[in-house]
């Protein structure tokens, strides 16, 4: 494309709190409509806000982790315009003195460089109550009207659909580790605006417009390439962007007009004359501070680097904030990194996803996991009755040592016994042996299967194929064919 | 209790000071043990009394009954004082007269043909007509100490965030406070100390220790130019400075070179508030909803159209347009930066001298309608009061002296957290001419 294009964000998350920003309140809006109210947040005459300290403690963290400035003096303002499901028909929000300015994050692309970024402010505010056309009624319901929302302003920094739709789901899973919102788009906890322009290299910002009704990251994405698309062919055919609020629409996939600039409200910010000034004060820094963990951008990164685990892995594992702690906690038992990574992304995830339970539900505890794995380092199972043993050790909800004596799943090392197996399983198939001795290799498989089932999997497998092959006499040293050079090598000492 | 009624029943047929009464309504509220065991007061109608209903005198609350109480009276209550009803006032608290209620009329117990001053005027002439020893006001720009100088009585507007306002309707939340009508200094101070302290309700509220400097001993004294009062004020005022130099008191005169902005920058902050204040009364959620109404935003229009007052109108039209953007700087950062230089002057001033001492208001009672002083002078004449809400100081408006059958007062004010000040003035004063009251008045509520 010959334009360059500008993307930024306009963030709300829902924070998770006890009560409402202002009031009492219990923070819960799923409950019988109007029932969680009070004569604040219902904006009665004579009612005041008053503030709620763990609101601006989740906001703080989330400044931090966008490495914003924290305004020590942070000012609440007033955002007046009329809305049926706003009861004060003003907004308390941030405008001049939010809680964080000048931030930035680091944002991951596909191709696993990195771009920062800006963070143009990080405000908190209340949320407004829902308003529902229901034929020739509308119904409000205000026990959302109230409740503390964040909202992230991110500077024109994203260039395209993709990168906007990177830096939702990243920034999702960020306030997910931080714990201040459960992010779900869907049910609206995280909601975000998108405002997009477009011009010629070096002619800088655009006429912008802006996109509401984004409740995937994925329609993040579309509508943002739809609107550039659309940017482009109007000024292509000359034409100019009109300043505007357009509404996506899922089913057609295009943007729609909402309203023009001339439609748009004049706001009238003044500051908040009843909350005074917050003073975000030393102490309380250190205690966001002292809060703050490993985001997961960060995390990701150091699995990369210093286990060297795939990105696949990588970005499996650090999704949740939770299956990464679950994997650092089994690092720290001593288990190889590598090991936990592939049985956490592969078969212990096999078994959540079949059993539809979540890892920290689950009975696999890091304990367990680490003593299974000694169990299979040290050759006393094999990885494959490891591996049948997660689906045991999810049912009984035992350890995998105790499982292993129950069953009798110790793997069989003792040549003796393994070789009475072997003689048995050869007498019982001798054309098989026969064919194995005419070239037909492949068929040694099949005998360790019979020697598998015979021995319901516990030969130690190595051992039984050299011991079959010993006892067939095959020479097959120099044979290309082999898959297994350990048997080639043993081959070629004969 | 009859006769507490009848008495009041008497004269509220000539003076209408509540707008509902009921003594016995919210008795059971009150502590019976309390350091004003069964006191009644009376509730100007745009702070928050459970039980009662708060219309702010406006059409647009006229059915509004109230589901909580006030902080401010909750300690009141507490400390067993009874509140026996609602005062009327100028709608919302916007008006110097009390007139611009859209649902009563009240008269100054001195003259009827006079108003009882406002926006608390209800709470003053009930107070000066003894139907209760006090009454709870709000002051914006002058709304207690005013209308308290009408009808001459005590009148207290304290420093900002020592009262709660949790509960008082805001007009203009960064001026206003709730303050006190008395019909003597004792028991205005013991109602300001009973209903102080910080509220979690209200951020806003301060935790403060006074100086304990209490002794004044220098007061200065505000030089008042040729024509800036009425001789009757004028006369008055002298015959207070008289007063507090035999008192003692080392007096100095003093100009305030920004009282001359403070009106405008007034009107600018406080109708800027108010547009966002009244923004809540929709019809939606309580009061005046327009039956005919087909759209929810129809709903809204429709309602404050025919809920609103013409001043109210005018002033949530004048916060609009200081507050566009664009303007802010030539209105409402202007008028902030007033403030801050007015401030300045009485800092200046309080440097020198523990109080200062000030008219209260241009000119006595005057007559209903606007053929004495026009509604534009009536907010002209509000810059002696207005000044200490702009600056957040205490203000006391004190009985001084009757002038051709009406009462006139005097306003001392003091720096921040220091009413004691004030109120040490005031006793020494009233020492030499207490409140006095108006033909027909008895103590009936204590009987």
């Amino acid at each position: 494309m010959k334009y360059q294009s500008f993307v930024g964000l306009e963030i709300h998350i829902q924070l998770i709190s006890e009560t409402k920003v202002f009031c009492s309140c219990p923070n819960n809006f799923g409950d019988e409509p109007n029932t969680n109210v009070c004569p604040v947040c219902m904006g009665y005459p004579g009612a005041l806000p008053s503030l709620n300290e763990e609101a601006v403690f989740k906001a703080l963290k989330v400044c931090k982790a966008l490495n914003c400035h924290i305004n020590e003096k942070a000012v609440f303002d007033r955002k007046n315009y009329f809305y049926p499901d706003m009861p004060k028909n003003y907004q308390i929000t941030q405008f001049e003195s939010p809680f964080g300015v000048d931030g930035y994050f680091n944002l991951e692309l596909d191709d696993g460089s990195y771009k920062k970024i800006r963070i143009h402010d990080v405000h908190l505010e209340e949320d407004a109550g829902k308003m529902i056309h229901d034929g020739y009624q509308s119904r409000l319901d205000y026990n959302r009207a109230g409740t503390p929302l964040l909202e992230i302003v991110t500077e024109p920094d994203l260039v395209a659909g993709r990168d906007a739709e990177l830096f939702v789901q990243q920034f999702r899973q960020m306030v997910r580790y931080l714990e201040v919102t459960d992010g779900n788009m869907e049910e609206g906890s995280l909601r975000c605006d998108a405002n997009t322009s477009i011009n010629l290299p070096g002619k800088g910002l655009g006429t912008k417009t802006e996109v509401k009704n984004l409740n995937s990251s994925r329609f993040v994405n579309k509508a943002l390439t739809y609107e550039i698309k659309r940017h482009a062919k109007v000024i292509d055919k000359g034409g100019e962007i009109v300043q505007e609020t357009r509404l996506w629409d899922e089913k057609t996939s295009t943007s729609k007009s909402m309203r023009t600039k001339e439609d748009s409200h004049d706001y009238r910010y003044f500051p908040e004359p009843d909350l005074p000034p917050y003073r975000v004060t030393a102490e309380l820094m250190k205690e966001v501070l002292s809060s703050m963990l490993e985001l997961p951008n960060d995390r990701k990164k150091r699995y990369l680097e210093d286990f060297k685990l795939s990105p696949e892995q990588a970005a499996f594992i650090t999704g949740e904030r939770k299956t990464a702690d679950w994997f650092d906690s089994l690092l720290k038992l001593g288990a190889d990194s590598n090991q936990a990574a592939s049985w956490l992304s592969g078969d212990i995830q096999k078994v959540l996803n079949k059993e539809d339970v979540s890892l920290e539900e689950s009975p696999f505890k890091v304990e367990r996991i680490k003593e299974l794995f000694d169990l299979i380092n040290a050759k006393k199972i094999s990885n494959n009755i490891g591996k049948n043993l997660l689906q045991a050790m999810f049912k009984e909800d035992k350890d995998p040592s105790v499982l292993v004596k129950e069953k009798g799943l110790e793997q069989v090392s003792d040549t003796g016994a393994v070789e009475k197996v072997v003689d048995e399983v050869l007498a019982a198939h001798s054309a098989v042996v026969d064919a194995v001795r005419a070239g037909e290799e492949k068929q040694v498989g099949f005998l360790m299967g019979q020697l598998m089932k015979a021995t319901g999997g516990k030969v130690n497998p190595q051992m039984a194929r050299e011991i079959i092959l010993k006892k067939i006499k095959l020479d097959i040293s120099g044979d290309s064919q082999s898959r297994d050079p350990k048997i080639v090598d043993k081959g070629s000492e004969k | 209790m009859k006769k507490y009624r009848e008495y009041v029943e008497k004269w509220e047929r000539k003076i209408g000071s509540f707008l509902q009464f009921d003594p016995e309504k919210t008795k059971g509220d009150s502590n019976p043990d309390g350091v004003l065991k069964g006191i009644p007061f009376g509730v100007k109608d745009n702070i928050a009394l459970k039980g009662f209903d708060m219309t702010c005198g406006s059409k647009i609350l006229e059915n509004f009954n109230c589901p909580y109480t006030a902080t401010a009276v909750e300690q009141l209550q507490k400390a067993g004082a009874v509140a026996v009803g609602k005062m009327n006032m100028d709608e919302f608290g916007m008006g110097s007269s009390t007139d611009n209620s859209a649902l009563a009329e009240t008269n100054n117990p001195w003259d009827t043909s006079r108003v009882a001053g406002g926006s608390s005027g209800g709470s003053a002439a009930a107070v000066a007509a003894g139907l209760v020893p006090f009454a709870l006001g709000s002051d914006t720009g002058g709304s207690v100490r005013q209308p308290a100088s009408f009808c001459g009585v005590y009148g207290l507007k304290p420093t900002y965030g020592t009262v709660s306002r949790y509960g008082l309707t805001a007009y203009a939340s960064s001026l206003e406070t709730i303050g006190i009508c008395g019909e003597s200094t004792a028991i205005t101070r013991n109602v300001f100390n009973i209903m102080r302290g910080v509220d979690v309700m209200d951020n806003t509220t301060v935790d403060y220790k006074p100086s304990g400097k209490d002794d004044t001993q220098t007061i200065a004294v505000l030089k008042i130019g040729d024509g800036d009062l009425s001789e009757e004020v004028l006369n008055s005022y002298k015959v207070s400075i008289g007063r507090i130099k035999d008192l003692g008191y080392i007096v100095s005169e003093v100009e305030l070179p920004t009282l001359k902005f403070v009106v405008p920058a007034y009107y600018v902050i406080a109708t800027a508030e108010a547009s966002a204040n009244l923004a809540r009364f929709n019809g939606i959620r309580y009061g005046l909803a327009e039956k005919s109404a087909e759209t929810p935003s129809d709903l809204m229009q429709m309602s404050r159209n025919a809920g609103f007052g013409d001043e109210v109108k005018l002033r949530i039209l004048l916060g609009t347009y200081v507050l566009r953007s664009g303007f802010q700087d030539q209105y409402y950062h202007r008028a902030q930066k007033i403030r801050t230089a007015i401030l300045g002057d009485f800092n200046r001033i309080f440097e020198e001298a523990d109080a200062l001492m000030l008219p209260v208001f241009p000119t006595a009672a005057f007559h209903h309608g606007s053929s004495d002083l026009t509604q534009l002078q009536q907010k002209a004449a509000d810059l002696y009061t207005c000044s200490a809400n702009l600056a957040g100081l205490p203000a006391l408006a004190v009985p001084s002296t009757i002038e051709n059958g009406l009462p006139v007062g005097v306003q001392f004010t003091a720096p921040a957290f220091e009413e004691e000040r004030l109120f040490r003035i005031s006793e020494k004063l009233e020492e030499i001419f207490p409140a006095q009251k108006p033909e027909g008045f008895s103590k009936e509520w204590k009987a």
